[in-house]
């Protein structure tokens, strides 16, 4: 007996060894039992929630990307609005009048592209973007993001565009209030790039601060009721016929990634036709 | 005590960084190195060799928890710690009495060098036959096993050189 002790003693390491490397070694082996699985898993719920908090981190370098992929799903998803819309226009024309057809407004549809230029600092500022001629855009095209109006397609190669936004004293946009339809241009008055100013609205036009302006549809470039900005800010002098309005613009030029492209399908038709005229 | 706290210390932060980031890494489908053993390494020459069996373990289970591999870090872990008296005594002379932490100071860049290179491709060799679990497609698990100890080893020693005397 005494000597069996002191054999454990001497190999007590060895033996201490032995036994931790068995159980893991069966636990290689029987790793295929229910209560392993349990045990081990990363389902395992302090795992999980340590796997999920690594995770949120992580999920920042891939947001970029999952931008993208998210912007080029809702100009589809846009498209198919518009197209419902005026399927659902032209069923309800057809019950009542018998014949089909759809407002010639409304054949719109839009395109993705992605802003590489960019500039908000300078009297004259210009966007351009990656897509061209080759992807069907021309001069006078209207460009909007998520949040309202950008600006004007300006000029076309191959390849890229130049947009005139809405913080470049060059362009006038045709707008008006939502509410009552008192229409007027907004135009920049080139000291902040979040301000524009909205001219020509008479001194018995009745609306507050905190009204939206939207576009009117009175140019070939956007449809009617695309918001533009909030007014701010308005006052009237004693001598002046015309309000003078400061309006928030809804879209944040300095952070400017993807915009739309309203791609108008009857331009052409509409732009010779008020030629003829003139 | 400063000891003491410092090697737990290590021991969670070694454990952090292996789970989330050097687990996440891919290089080359292959390449995936295990730095969580540098705590072993690192424990003092004559640190009760029961207690490093029994921390060895627990190490390799929480990683083995982790990752989803019941077993095979544990194993492979306690075998390192078994191992590392001996690979000690074969390649430093440590004097009667003293009792230094691994480090190129103490053990002097060859002994130290030869030390990690040593364990480092036990440890390897052990836990990647683990996973296969046979010896079938034996020239792709050792391409494995040599590179992923190749980056451990720079790794470890990387570790290692960044440490003050």
């Amino acid at each position: 007996m005494g000597k069996l002790f002191a054999f454990i003693v001497r190999y007590s390491i060895v033996l201490l060894f032995l036994l931790l490397e068995i159980i893991a070694f069966s636990m290689v082996v029987k790793n295929n039992g229910y209560q392993q699985s349990v045990f081990f898993s990363s389902s395992n719920s302090i795992m999980a929630s340590m796997y999920s908090i690594s995770n949120s981190v992580i999920e920042y370098f891939y947001l970029k990307s999952t931008n993208d992929g998210l912007a080029v799903e809702n100009i589809e998803l846009k498209n198919q609005i518009i197209k419902l819309q005026n399927q659902i226009d032209v069923y309800n024309h057809s019950k009542k009048y018998g014949s089909v057809k759809i407002n010639p407004d409304k054949e719109i549809n839009f395109i993705y592209a992605k802003v590489i230029n960019n500039s908000t600092n300078k009297l004259l500022n210009y966007i351009t973007i990656n897509k061209g001629k080759r992807d069907g855009l021309y001069p006078d095209m209207g460009v909007i993001n998520e949040d309202g109006v950008v600006g004007v397609v300006s000029n076309v190669s191959e390849k890229f565009s130049v947009v005139i936004p809405i913080i470049n004293p060059k362009i006038q946009i045709n707008s008006k209030f939502a509410h009552n339809n008192y229409s007027g241009p907004v135009q920049w008055d080139g000291h902040d790039y979040r301000y524009a100013k909205l001219n020509d609205i008479a001194r018995h036009v009745k609306f507050a601060d905190g009204d939206s302006v939207v576009t009117s549809g009175y140019s070939k470039s956007f449809p009617e009721g695309l918001l533009i900005g909030i007014v701010n800010k308005h006052n009237i002098k004693e001598s002046d016929a015309y309000y003078d309005i400061r309006v928030k613009l809804c879209v944040n030029y300095r952070t400017l990634t993807h915009v739309q492209v309203i791609n108008y399908s009857n331009f052409n038709e509409q732009q010779n036709l008020e030629k003829s005229v003139e | 005590m400063i000891l003491f706290l410092q090697n737990i210390l290590r021991f969670i932060i070694l454990i952090l960084v292996q789970m989330f980031v050097l687990n996440n890494i891919r290089l080359l489908g292959y390449i995936n190195p295990y730095i969580y053993i540098l705590f072993i390494f690192a424990l003092p020459v004559k640190f009760s060799r029961p207690l490093s069996l029994l921390l060895a373990f627990i190490l390799g289970l929480i990683i083995d928890m982790f990752s989803n591999t019941p077993g095979m870090h544990t194993f492979a872990t306690v075998l390192i710690a078994f191992l590392r008296n001996p690979v000690i005594n074969l390649y430093t002379s440590i004097e009667e009495g003293a009792n230094p932490e691994p480090s190129f100071y103490t053990f002097g860049v060859a002994g130290f060098v030869k030390y990690i290179i040593t364990l480092v491709l036990i440890h390897h060799t052990a836990f990647f036959i683990l996973e296969i679990f046979s010896f079938i497609g034996f020239g792709y698990t050792l391409i494995r096993i040599i590179l992923n100890s190749l980056v451990s080893i720079i790794i470890i020693l990387g570790i290692s050189l960044l440490k003050k005397k």
